[in-house]
């Protein structure tokens, strides 16, 4: 069960947007970081069962947090939500070990997708 | 220009909205390019500004003032989102551009460099600007129409900005990103400004736009 989620944007507008597609039904505890670097280090700390990731961001971009986020927790849930949709960006995210990629802007549908099916991956894991 | 008035005429929630819409936009251009030709765009984080119309040209060559020369092309589009984009490369690109489109690395003499490089770069230009200004259209509900670009190499960056453009002191708002093309060692900066006229307009698309999501 999906219970922390951080949301890595520099865009407080995306971060809201993104909140707002997230299903109401749930009591997810929202955690958000406006770059990649405030992104891995607060995933250290709170260990969200999910993280949705912008890739073009200040100071770190989403690849290099991805890349820093797997290499201390392989089994991080890593959604990217991004703007970049370049095929060879969404190669490299997943080669980086995301989980799957959400196209901006989101839809309702396309994060319930997400969602849905992270928990369908981590209920396989026990 | 004063960040309160500045506030008055774009708020720093709409000022928001309008870098969230450039991002997608742009990301959109990006991967229309990257269909047409075997490329990676690297991305930047669009950066907003409101400006006079007269202290645009100064402002666009503080931007730029590390190239000595500039190749760029230039679009005006009508809506009810309405104004002119600009990519401006460094004078030099254009062959690295040319190279992009036809993937070779070498010319002889007898070919007509600069037609092949001011059309591959007229295609470029085409590309981006015709896919960044359609999605903004797109996400704020608008139908565009272009002018065909306009084409200039090898330009001082005096005078880039056509005096037409600059004749009043109207407001307007400038949109900017930097990219990169992987791999081609080309980088440039694409502008995009929208006329005060479209102000009114354009404030109330930005909070449609957020609504959908409320």
């Amino acid at each position: 069960m999906i219970k922390k989620i951080l949301i890595v944007d520099d865009s407080p507008i995306s971060i809201r947007i993104i909140k707002c597609c997230i299903p109401k039904d749930r009591d997810f505890e929202f955690f958000d970081a406006a770059d990649g670097r405030i992104g891995v280090e607060m995933f250290k700390q709170i260990k969200p069962d999910l993280t949705f990731m912008d890739l073009t961001m200040p100071v770190m971009n989403g690849f290099e947090a991805l890349q820093e986020i797997i290499q201390f927790d392989s089994r991080a849930m890593v959604v990217i939500a991004t703007a970049d949709v370049q095929s060879k960006a969404i190669e490299r995210a997943h080669e980086l070990g995301a989980f799957s990629v959400v196209k901006k802007p989101p839809t309702r549908e396309n994060i319930a997708a997400a969602i849905s099916g992270v928990e369908s991956a981590l209920a396989k894991r026990r | 220009m004063s960040s309160a008035n500045q506030e008055l005429m774009i708020t720093a929630e709409e000022t928001d909205i309008l870098q969230e819409i450039m991002n997608i936009a742009f990301g959109r251009a990006a991967s229309d390019l990257a269909e047409h030709i075997d490329i990676f765009v690297i991305l930047s984080v669009p950066y907003i500004k409101l400006l006079r119309l007269s202290d645009l040209p100064p402002y666009i060559n503080s931007e730029i003032k590390e190239y000595k020369k500039v190749t760029l092309v230039e679009q005006n589009f009508w809506g009810k989102f309405k104004g002119s984009a600009f990519l401006v490369f460094p004078a030099d690109s254009g062959k690295n551009i040319l190279s992009l489109l036809d993937g070779s690395d070498e010319y002889f003499e007898s070919d007509r460099i600069n037609e092949l490089e001011k059309e591959a770069v007229r295609e470029v230009g085409n590309i981006l600007i015709g896919a960044c200004i359609g999605k903004i259209a797109e996400l704020l509900g608008d139908f565009i129409t272009y002018s065909p670009p306009r084409v200039a190499v090898e330009r001082s960056q005096c005078g880039i900005i056509s005096d037409s453009l600059v004749a009043d002191d109207n407001l307007a708002i400038v949109l900017r990103t930097v990219f990169e093309f992987n791999d081609k060692n080309i980088c440039g900066y694409l502008f995009i400004v929208t006329s005060e006229e479209s102000f009114a307009w354009l404030k109330t698309a930005l909070h449609n736009f957020l609504d959908q999501y409320e």
